[in-house]
């Protein structure tokens, strides 16, 4: 009787184990199982390419896009969908990812081997991935004729090495000034005549800041600082590293923006912790807040979502230190569409792309309805379009970014993430208490560190 | 006698089997993974290049990531301390109670332990938030002017051990009072024989006995805290000026943002090494031996 349940229990751990063992053959290869149904899958691709006769079965583009305005979302689920009628062949996936968890849901996919076809990046990220080669450039999926549709220098945030790495979907300035008009004349202020220089914010911050009610809302963290200052960094004429990519530039304008920052929060202009991040209306559309720096996406939440304050709502561009409108204040950034560099369907996605973004003005003219023309088209025939569109030619504020704001506003920098965050932490350490030329530095410091170590020089594209 | 033996360990073998082949799976074969692609530039996208210890290299003159053990150590002692001593006195207070009233209370206690991380931070977002927070409108209340709990230097990181110490202080609590229970009853009846008070009773028998059930707590607690990731992730990103940088974070962001995927593992590997010396030196220090009745 032991013997026999001795045996039984040998029977019982060797079937576990060949269970176990046969679950892990299976997870490594989902691998086996997955590659057997993809490899089936691109094979009737194959078939689709080559015959017109081809089987039944769907090219199928898996298509993320991050998460920005509810409206916006819908916009895509829209015209997805609209493409998917209208291409037999193809069928796009559509997955919409908050913006937080973006980049942890991408790696993840990427180290799988199952990134999206496509996807939206921003501007300043497309050369350093490019020269990775994590995206595949377009030019020879797509149609030519595309590019010539582009405003040059919009152009050239999208190009590495003379190739196309990425179709430009909108521009926006990633900085500009909203303020409430009643409380301006509440506090004594001229609503006509918003802040210009840095040091009439502050005053203007100081004097609205009562009943509960804060001054402005800015960045505030050392992420947020990293790429909202990119225009007042510029507004010197340079960026914060040598032309050449060789050291850091970091000269006293640099010192008076820390300070200027330092200032803010000192003063108590802005509060302590932010209410909520630097993208986000909602502290001034609530009226915690009397002013806001903010992009121009802006406007188009305040539209949408908090209609009541709008007659109120003043705009106008982000004050600099010396109150010349012409030097810049804002950088243009903006977001496009990219070809994972391991796209297994390139005809595809590029046919996607160039249906998408380069082909009826009026899948774009519907976007930036959309968004209440907070935004700006790269493209000349669909502003055109706009141009032409009578909502969009009554809009003032639309009007005065377009004229006073877009025209000085500089591309985002290319270089390394970490060169800018560099600088951005020593914003923050100097709001934690470190004097503006100490936290520049150290900021100078790291920045060169990171040039040295990673051969930065020879990297320049 | 002989054949009994081999047959024996050939059970033995294949009851450990499914273990051993699990284990490989899971940890032996991607740690050694990870050391091999340690020496290498590694993306998702390009042939990796080999580049010797470069990747440590980058790592061990990164002040950022000393910094990060830094606070991984400073924070650990504001968690498990408090944990254990606030754990061992719960754990008493429960012993004396009635059978249904215990219940009662470890069942509430025990669930901070199974609500995640991400729910906690969240929690604790609106407790810290500067404008209609809870906390804020409690010292308001006060007269006391509005604190930034999130961005203050100083103030940050206690901030961050309170959600810590209530995630963790249900599990401590029950193991702890698990200990307590398994104490003999008759140790104490012996020593109030002999006259001893509750203090002499709590020094010569209670924490002696509980020595093992502590070095376990502590060992636990100290690798649970410094691992801590969601927190800094939803509350503070790491900030203000690095103040909340625990190690898992530093490796996390560099995952998250660098486009080589070498100076991520190398951290974690480094990581690995400092957080087994530590564990391996409280073992070192604190003995566990086996209880005296055995």
């Amino acid at each position: 009787m032991k013997k026999m349940s001795a045996k039984l229990l040998l029977a019982a751990v060797m079937g576990t184990t060949l269970v176990l063992s046969a679950c892990s053959g299976g997870s490594g290869g989902g691998g086996t199982g997955g590659d057997a149904a993809s490899g089936s899958e691109s094979k009737s691709d194959g078939g689709a390419a080559a015959t017109n006769d081809a089987p039944k079965e769907k090219v199928v583009v898996d298509f993320w896009v991050n998460q920005f305005e509810e409206s916006t979302s819908a916009w895509f689920k829209k015209w997805v969908e609209e493409f998917n009628k209208t291409h037999e062949h193809i069928e796009v996936k559509l997955t919409i990812v908050p913006g937080d968890a973006w980049d942890q849901k991408m790696k993840a996919a990427q180290a799988a081997g199952k990134a999206p076809q496509v996807y939206t990046r921003d501007y300043g990220k497309i050369v350093p991935a490019a020269m990775q080669g994590q995206f595949m450039p377009l030019d020879e999926y797509v149609d030519p004729a595309i590019w010539a549709d582009l405003y040059p220098n919009v152009e050239q945030f999208v190009l590495y090495k003379d190739k196309h790495y990425a179709y430009p979907m909108l521009v926006e300035p990633s900085a500009v000034l909203y303020y409430r008009k009643d409380l301006f004349q509440a506090a004594g202020l001229d609503p006509a005549n918003p802040p210009k220089t840095w040091d009439e914010l502050i005053d203007a911050g100081k004097k609205l800041t009562k009943d509960g009610v804060y001054g402005l809302h800015i960045a505030s963290n050392a992420v947020e600082f990293s790429w909202t200052t990119w225009g007042l960094q510029m507004n010197s004429g340079h960026q914060a590293i040598s032309e050449d990519w060789s050291k850091a530039n970091l000269d006293a304008h640099y010192e008076s923006l820390i300070a200027f920052y330092k200032r803010l929060y000192d003063e108590k202009v802005a509060p302590a912790q932010a209410l909520n991040g630097y993208t986000d209306m909602a502290d001034f559309g609530q009226g915690k807040v009397a002013m806001s720096v903010n992009g121009s996406w802006g406007i188009g939440q305040l539209r949408n979502d908090y209609k009541d304050i709008l007659p109120n709502v003043g705009v106008a561009p982000m004050p600099t230190p010396d109150g010349d409108g012409t030097k810049p204040s804002a950088t243009l950034g903006g977001w496009s569409f990219v070809m994972d560099g391991k796209a297994k369907n390139p005809k595809e996605a590029g046919e996607f792309i160039s249906w998408f973004l380069a082909g009826d003005p009026e899948i774009m003219v519907d976007y930036f309805r959309t968004s209440q023309f907070s935004k700006f088209p790269p493209r000349k025939s669909v502003d055109e379009a706009i141009n032409a569109d009578p909502q969009a030619q009554s809009d003032e504020v639309r009007k005065m970014i377009a004229e006073k704001i877009v025209p000085y506003s500089l591309a985002e920098p290319t270089y390394d993430w970490a060169i800018s965050f560099a600088f951005g932490s020593a914003i923050e350490r100097a709001i934690q208490g470190q004097s503006p030329a100490e936290a520049l530095a150290q900021a100078e410091k790291e920045i060169n560190e990171f040039i040295a170590k990673n051969d930065y020089a020879s990297k320049k594209p | 006698m002989k054949n009994k033996k081999r047959y024996n360990n050939g059970t033995a073998y294949l009851m450990l089997s499914p273990v051993v082949i699990m284990l490989s799976i899971f940890v032996v074969i991607p740690l050694i993974y990870a050391i091999r692609i340690s020496f290498y530039d590694w993306s998702f996208y390009q042939d990796p290049v080999f580049v010797g210890f470069r990747n440590f290299y980058l790592v061990l003159t990164d002040d950022r990531f000393y910094t990060s053990i830094g606070v991984g150590l400073k924070f650990v002692l504001l968690v498990v301390p408090v944990q254990l001593v606030l754990a061992f006195l719960f754990a008493h207070v429960v012993r004396a109670m009635g059978r249904k009233a215990s219940s009662f209370v470890k069942t509430s206690i025990y669930i901070p332990t199974i609500i995640s991380g991400i729910i906690t931070a969240i929690i604790f977002q609106i407790i810290y938030n500067f404008d209609g927070g809870v906390l804020n409108a409690i010292i308001g209340s006060f007269g006391f002017e509005k604190v930034g709990w999130l961005v203050e230097k100083q103030i940050v990181l206690f901030g961050l051990a309170i959600p810590a110490i209530w995630l963790g202080f249900g599990i401590t609590a029950l193991i702890m009072l698990a200990g307590l229970l398994d104490i003999p009853e008759s140790y104490y009846e012996a020593a109030s024989l002999e006259g001893a008070s509750a203090i002499q009773k709590m020094f010569h028998i209670t924490i002696p006995l509980l020595k093992n059930v502590a070095v376990y707590l502590l060992v636990t607690g100290f690798v649970g805290a410094i691992q801590q990731l969601e927190l800094p992730l939803f509350l503070t990103n790491g900030g203000p000026s690095d103040a909340t940088l625990l190690p898992n974070f530093y490796i996390f962001e560099h995952f998250r943002n660098d486009l080589l995927m070498g100076h991520t593992i190398a951290a974690a590997l480094l990581l690995f090494v400092v957080l087994g010396s530590i564990s391996a030196i409280i073992f070192r220090v604190i003995n566990s031996e086996k209880a005296i009745d055995e």
